[in-house]
């Protein structure tokens, strides 16, 4: 397991949080091996946990996707591969690496086969800063949601690459649509996180969590109104913001199925076309989390509390409570964004354009205004 | 809309402004060539292989050129070769979505060059089907426009109605989507027992679909915004361009063919005053925008549904084909006979000279006229709004093209 | 409307009718899907369902009709008369180009071919889908009993016809005046 690290002086928590690990190898270390060459492995361990538990949330999430858009739809999606096709997206992972390699006659090269990594980088790079438990993470940022936020902006260039590099015209059109949308939610998305954070005094995730523990585990939720009544709205504001950052319906003209066939994905396949899915998914686990750890109470539930109240602070079952916790907090707002996205056409790209800077940026400094002055001057009274 | 134009990147250079402090100021404007997209063949919302030829600027549409004859089978040239009765199940192949009609328009037309009289109830039969199908091309119609637009799960429910309605047909003639089931002289087999009470299930369970749909896809707000104020055509345009059907309707223009010019048992239905025309109103937007086409789709299946109900309270038992000899030979002469398509009005001009096969079997689609305003509606909208256009003139490729 | 009623009606409505979306669609997540397990479990298909063809070839005439009314002319037949009997070669359909539209049902004046429920027509090999339609070749058995019958109708008939005209020629031999009895 690995330990929680120390705080220093400094902004950023030294040592990534895989101190277990550098003893661990310390400890097995032959005489050969220089010793700069632990810190490097014990980083390579992490991430490599941290691409597992991308690779299972996607493999789920897809599974979770195709059966509850079956439903929808008044049918019952995959059966065949396991029981209710739970195996599916391992079926659609083999098929996948199976595929032909294909870059288009044309094509950039280079940038074509970089696109698909860069995008999936940069949300490995996301999910490194994000816990997964109280002390089973990466890296516990002091500044963790700046972090995540910085990161995932970052896809952007991956996708404008994708796009420009597969020759192609429809592709520039989503690669286009997509930069255009991303770039223009970002600034609700973050102007509606100040709203929580304003609350909790605190970037770092693990802490805003536990700024919402006691009450049973739910009623000290920042969602609430007696927390701030100005939370509710910034939390609307927020999912909106996320759906357009994904690129889910409504906002999902980058990949408008029906008019660009897949918009920036559509001369990949395989394998590439895979890590473009995937880190579709990761970032909607990624930024449904984020959501309710700062709204919704992260790591406290009831759960995690009666897990707390038996085994203690920090042992093994108050740790499986917090996880079970805030994947199942992931994965119900993923499941709202799926029924959205079964329910609701598409937005066109002007209007979407209208919505983020003229609707949604003004409601969410409207919020963040009345929140600081309820903050400053009404909640001191009974706090 | 010429293709074949050079690239020819200029710089234009503006006079060159005397500032204050003695400079001069020059405005450098860099022009840019538009690009063409080939909204292909093969394309995810053209309704069918049509190619429209797009020329824009960044999202804007600057023109349009639709191409046919990807789905161009001589379906005339082989009405010239085949007896007149072997010719029904080409029929049913142009506009599929919609075969029981254009088996109608057919049989109609050669019935009157032979001058029979229809028994009543292969008419009540006859209008049944019809007006069934109407339903089922226009819940295609209406699905596939939700999916161009982005809402996918409205046309499955639509297709679990539609679903009902292939069953009920497949019961009556064995066939899911080309019929041929109207036939010169009648319709081919009687109902079995029990089917017009199917049908009557289907009409009552139909009509608490149809408000969901409503619900879920008309009044959307999203829905509304894509296609309010798109597309309008205007009343001149409507008739300059000779369109008919919803296109027409959804412009506030009155005429319908099964009133105007009836046929069938339409002028008694009318004279029961058990159907209306539903005439758009321009109640999101413009008159003559898509959704108020949209709109008129979703009134007339409501429309039909009331014109079964007629059928199914009147239908008695009798014949159900006149009597034709085995081998047709259709007197000489020439008729033309316009019935009201789905899509518009679906005219079938049958020249005879006696014999066996026809010497000229011309057929008016009505998705070929009304491909026409493509050209007109679409510069000046930006790339979604011309799919959103093409959706709305509900075009199926096997009309255009035969 | 001023722009600032219009902008919160926008909001509302957005909501609004988000909602009420939601609401159908979640109707339709809870309730049991509508489709059936293919090919588990088939709907069920009607019995004038235009499927596969099937041959009643007892009464088969080899007339040629259903040949003849079929507009892509996918039928071919091809018999031996043995008098009223035949003794078949082939009778098949061409499924490449046969488009199911039962033309070639109602003119048979036997009523003797049909279209079954059968749908599902697959293979590796373009020759199977001339299907053959037959289900013996040849003659069947009770065609060659009554062939060999007719044959030794008509053979005892010619025997009979001779002896009758054996006979008539003796007496006409008799009734000669040369050889009347006085």
């Amino acid at each position: 397991m690995l330990s929680v690290a120390q705080s220093t002086e400094s902004g950023l928590k030294e040592s990534f949080g895989t101190n277990a690990v550098q003893d661990f190898l310390i400890g097995i270390k032959p005489e050969f091996v220089p010793a700069w060459a632990i810190p490097l492995t014990a980083i390579g361990v992490g991430m490599g946990i941290v691409l597992a538990i991308v690779a299972l949330l996607t493999m789920f999430s897809t599974w979770l996707e195709r059966k509850v858009s079956g439903h929808i739809q008044c049918r019952y999606g995959p059966m065949r591969v396991g029981w209710h096709g739970w195996l599916q997206p391992l079926a659609d992972g083999v098929k996948l690496l199976l595929k032909e390699d294909l870059v288009p006659l044309g094509a950039d090269r280079v940038l074509f086969v970089m696109a698909p990594a860069l995008v999936l980088a940069s949300l490995l790079g996301a999910m490194a800063a994000f816990p997964l438990t109280g002390a089973f993470y990466f890296a516990n940022f002091e500044l963790g949601i700046f972090m995540i936020l910085a990161m995932t902006s970052t896809t952007t260039i991956g996708v404008v690459m994708a796009g420009w590099s597969s020759n192609s015209k429809w592709s520039l059109y989503g690669a286009m649509r997509e930069a255009a949308q991303v770039v223009a939610y970002e600034i609700p998305l973050g102007i509606s996180l100040l709203v929580p954070i304003m609350v909790a005094g605190s970037f770092n995730l693990i802490e805003v969590s536990n700024g919402q523990g006691g009450g049973f585990g739910i009623f000290n939720w920042y969602i609430w109104p007696w927390v701030n009544p100005f939370m509710l709205p910034a939390f609307l504001l927020f999912f909106v913001a996320i759906l357009a950052e994904t690129k889910r319906a409504p906002f999902d003209l980058p990949e408008a199925e029906s008019e660009l066939v897949a918009g920036f994905m559509t001369e990949y396949s395989g394998i590439r076309w895979s890590f473009f899915f995937m880190e579709e998914y990761a970032a909607m686990f990624l930024y449904c989390a984020v959501g309710s750890f700062f709204f919704f109470g992260g790591f406290e539930s009831p759960l995690s509390s009666l897990a707390e109240g038996m085994a203690g602070t920090g042992s093994v079952l108050h740790q499986l409570a917090q996880g079970a916790t805030i994947i199942l907090k992931g994965f119900a707002g993923i499941f709202l964004m799926m029924w959205l996205r079964w329910t609701l056409p598409r937005v066109r790209i002007d209007q979407v354009m209208t919505m983020g800077y003229k609707y949604l940026t003004p409601l969410a400094l409207v919020c963040v205004l009345g929140a600081g002055v309820w903050e400053a001057l009404i909640a001191p009274l009974w706090r | 809309m010429s293709t074949t134009d050079t690239y020819e990147p200029s710089i234009a250079q503006s006079k060159g402004e005397l500032l204050d402090s003695g400079e001069r100021e020059y405005m450098l404007d860099v022009r840019t060539q538009d690009m063409e997209v080939n909204m292909g063949p093969q394309h995810p919302a053209t309704h069918g292989v049509m190619r429209v030829l797009i020329r824009c600027d960044g999202e804007l549409v600057t023109g349009a050129q639709p191409h046919l004859g990807y789905l161009h089978r001589c379906a005339e040239k082989i009405g010239e070769n085949v007896e007149w009765l072997q010719y029904l199940p080409y029929t049913d192949r142009y506009d599929y979505l919609a075969a029981m009609n254009n088996n109608l328009g057919y049989s109609m037309a050669v019935e009157a060059l032979m001058g029979i009289e229809i028994p009543r109830r292969a008419m009540m039969l006859r209008t049944i089907c019809a007006e069934l199908n109407r339903i089922g091309s226009h819940l295609i119609a209406i699905g596939t426009y939700g999916l161009d637009i982005g809402a996918i799960t409205p046309f499955l429910y639509m297709f679990r109605e539609r679903e009902w309605m292939m069953a009920l047909f497949e019961k009556i003639c064995g066939a899911r989507l080309t019929y041929s089931y109207i036939r010169i002289g009648g319709v081919f087999n009687d109902a079995p027992p029990g089917w017009l009470s199917e049908v009557e299930a289907f009409c009552d369970t139909f009509e608490v679909k149809w408000k969901e749909y409503y619900d879920l896809l008309m009044q959307n707000h999203i829905f509304v915004q894509r296609t309010a104020n798109i597309g309008v055509i205007s009343r001149e345009m409507a008739l300059d361009f000779g369109l008919t059907g919803p296109m027409l309707r959804g412009s506030n223009i009155d005429w319908d063919l099964r009133r105007d010019t009836p046929y069938e048992l339409y002028d008694e239905i009318w004279k029961d005053k058990a159907f209306e025309i539903p005439l758009a109103s321009g109640e999101k937007g413009t008159l003559g925008d898509t959704w108020d086409r949209a709109w008129v789709r979703v009134m007339e299946m409501m429309e039909s549904i009331k014109i079964v109900r007629w059928c199914l309270d009147k239908v008695e038992p009798g014949p159900i084909i006149a009597e034709i000899p085995k081998t047709l030979r259709i007197p000489p002469g020439e008729a033309y006979v316009g019935i009201e398509n789905p899509r518009g009005e679906l005219g079938h001009y049958v020249v005879s000279d006696g014999g066996k096969i026809a010497v000229r079997c011309r057929v008016r689609g009505p998705s070929f006229a009304n491909l026409a305003v493509l050209e007109e509606l679409m510069p000046g909208t930006l790339l979604a709004d011309a799919i959103a256009i093409i959706g709305s003139t509900d075009i199926v490729v096997g009309e255009t093209d035969r | 409307m001023t722009t600032v009623s219009k902008y919160v009606k926008n909001v509302f409505d957005s909501v609004r009718t988000t909602l009420v979306g939601m609401r159908i669609t979640g109707k339709y997540l809870l309730q049991k899907p509508i489709t059936v397990q293919y090919p588990d479990e088939r709907l069920p298909i009607p019995n004038r369902y235009r499927g596969i063809h099937y041959l009643e070839q007892e009464k088969c005439i080899d007339c040629l009709a259903c040949a003849r009314a079929c507009p892509i002319d996918c039928i071919e037949m091809d018999a031996v008369r043995h008098g009223k009997e035949l003794e078949w070669i082939s009778f098949t359909l061409d499924y490449q180009k046969c488009m199911f539209c039962e033309l070639c049902v109602y003119p048979c004046p036997k009523d003797c071919i049909h279209m079954g429920t059968e749908f599902a027509f697959v293979s590796f090999d373009r020759s199977e889908f001339v299907h053959d339609l037959l289900s013996y070749r040849g003659m069947s058995r009770d065609a060659k009993t009554r062939m060999i019958e007719a044959a030794k109708k008509k053979k005892a008939k010619e025997e009979a016809k001779a002896a009758k005209a054996a006979a008539k020629a003796a007496e006409e031999v008799v009734a000669e005046p040369g050889n009347e009895e006085g």
